[in-house]
């Protein structure tokens, strides 16, 4: 293996669960465990905007053993501030096989934290994720 | 002698900084974050769009015409009133009252026009989700002007002035219009064609800014040391540009800051709660059938709008862009000066605010000489033109 396989193969091995499965989503920007799941996202248009609405494309993969999740939510809130948005995100699958979350919208500067939820056989499982807005 | 050597010395020595920041033009050394921050807040003014949702947006015959009708007397209930009455240029497009005068008093202050075309939400509450649907609302409310879209539409077809410019801004005569509220809609849409094309100029801090941008310290050093310092307690101590964001100086959202809610002794505003209720229920959203653009592009918030129960009470941030010319301030027009607003975040009572709601909040506790530089500030967010005139005096221009 050459060191740049090497090198890509070591950012993805630290960018991936530990343990788990890891997304399909060559583009994503963060790549989150969820418990039973992974999610790996990315932001549309790429760098969140202040105050105005953008959108998450998500990919899920299921841990062995996991259930096929029935339910994928995504929200946002401000944890210094107390609140969090305005809006109610809606999520559908795409074509390809993701999913879309839009209505997001982060109308104050500062640190953002997105909650991604995944309900299956009657258990959520959560993870949430910082993102600075300036 | 000696002495006075020393004191020459020492005065020298004093005076210093004063002479090395008069020498380096007059500038505050802003860091890093401060600059970045500052940068956040232009340029402008922001680049034109027209409205997708209105097919009259932008063109010269709808402008016009929505001219001819803010300052049209009988699209009111009464005869006797007119958007122009509650939204007069030379008040930079408010009343200067505390709370508006309709066909009754209003339980809110009149909010000016200036740059409403860049609006996400219309009114303190947010009620409209496009400047055409916002048009249309003190048009048939009550306490404003009174009317119906029967009362509308019978004035513009029978009308020959307006229905001349009704024709050459829709491509079909009034008269060709059966639904009286349709038709309505397209007035509200020639008015909001109007109003778009009122944006403020650009103002001694636009330039400011700029200079900063560009690194033209000479030219930067123009804007008032007063304003500078003001400018970095906006951005860093005061927290102010948390929501009075971007080049407009507002987020266009809603928050509670602890402003009394009650319209009277025995009666409270909702605020933004109501304002999503009433927008959700609107046939003139943008997701009814008036919007002109099939894709709904700009129909994102409406859709997405999240009715909660912290909305109670909330209202909207007002842009600061002129806000020295639109007193007396609030929802409710409760406070009068500017200086009282920044004596009011200054001794901020955080028992009036909500359990649930913006943590930020924390009274500044600002000096005299930090309030002082604050109000400079603001009033430098000023475009001191009062002269706008209407376009050929008012005088009939349709034949």
């Amino acid at each position: 293996m050459s060191w740049r396989g090497a090198a890509w193969l070591a950012a993805l091995l630290a960018a991936a669960p530990a343990c788990g499965c890891v997304p399909d989503f060559a583009g994503a920007q963060r790549t989150l465990a969820a418990g039973r799941y992974a999610v790996a996202y990315r932001a549309v248009p790429q760098k969140i905007p202040l105050g105005q609405h953008f959108a998450l494309e998500l990919a899920v993969c299921a841990n062995a053993g996991a259930p096929p999740f029935e339910e994928l939510t995504v929200d946002a809130r401000m944890p210094e501030h107390g609140h969090g948005m305005n809006y109610k995100t809606s999520v559908r699958r795409t074509a390809d096989g993701r999913y879309r979350a839009e209505g997001l919208l982060f109308h104050m500067p500062g640190r953002w934290e997105i909650i991604i939820e995944l309900r299956a056989a009657a258990r959520t499982d959560r993870v949430t994720q910082s993102e600075v807005i300036e | 002698m000696i002495r006075k050597l020393l004191c020459i010395v020492l005065f020298a020595a004093a005076a210093l900084p004063r002479l090395s920041l008069a020498n380096d033009g007059g500038v505050l050394e802003f860091s890093a974050e401060e600059l970045r921050r500052v940068m956040q807040h232009g340029p402008w003014p922001q680049a034109w769009s027209g409205d997708p949702s209105n097919r009259v947006s932008g063109r010269r015959d709808a402008i016009d015409f929505g001219e001819q009708l803010f300052f049209e007397n009988r699209l009111s209930g009464s005869g006797t009133l007119s958007c122009g009455s509650c939204h007069v240029p030379e008040r930079d497009w408010s009343d200067g009252l505390a709370r508006g005068e309709g066909m009754q008093t209003l339980d809110r202050n009149t909010p000016n026009l200036v740059n409403v075309r860049y609006h996400r939400w219309y009114s303190w509450d947010g009620a409209a989700d496009s400047l055409w649907s916002q048009s249309i609302r003190p048009i048939l409310n009550e306490k404003e002007l009174a009317s119906t879209p029967q009362r509308v539409a019978e004035l513009v077809r029978k009308d020959a002035e307006l229905a001349c410019h009704y024709t050459r801004t829709f491509g079909r005569p009034p008269a060709a219009v059966a639904d009286d509220e349709a038709l309505l809609v397209d007035i509200g849409k020639a008015l909001a064609a109007f109003q778009e094309t009122i944006v403020a100029a650009r103002t001694a801090f636009d330039e400011f800014r700029d200079a900063l941008a560009r690194g033209d310290r000479s030219a930067a050093a123009r804007y008032s040391l007063p304003a500078q310092r003001g400018l970095r307690i906006f951005i860093g101590k005061g927290n102010c540009s948390t929501c009075h964001t971007g080049p407009r100086f507002t987020n266009g959202e809603f928050h509670a800051t602890g402003v009394s809610f009650f319209a009277s002794r025995n009666r409270v505003d909702p605020g933004r709660y109501e304002g999503i209720r009433e927008l959700q229920k609107s046939q003139f959203n943008l997701l009814g059938r008036y919007n002109d653009d099939p894709a709904r592009t700009t129909a994102v918030a409406t859709r997405h709008v999240d009715l909660v129960q912290r909305n109670f009470g909330e209202f909207k941030v007002p842009s600061l862009r002129n806000a020295a010319l639109t007193g007396p301030y609030m929802h409710n027009g409760g406070i009068g000066t500017l200086r009282e607003v920044v004596r009011y975040y200054s001794e901020l009572n955080v028992d009036r605010l909500h359990a649930d709601g913006e943590q930020l909040l924390k009274p500044l506790q600002l000096s005299a000489q930090e309030t002082d530089d604050l109000i400079v500030f603001v009033e430098s967010l000023t475009d001191f033109r009062t002269n706008w005139k209407r376009s050929k005096g008012g005088e009939p221009t349709c034949k």
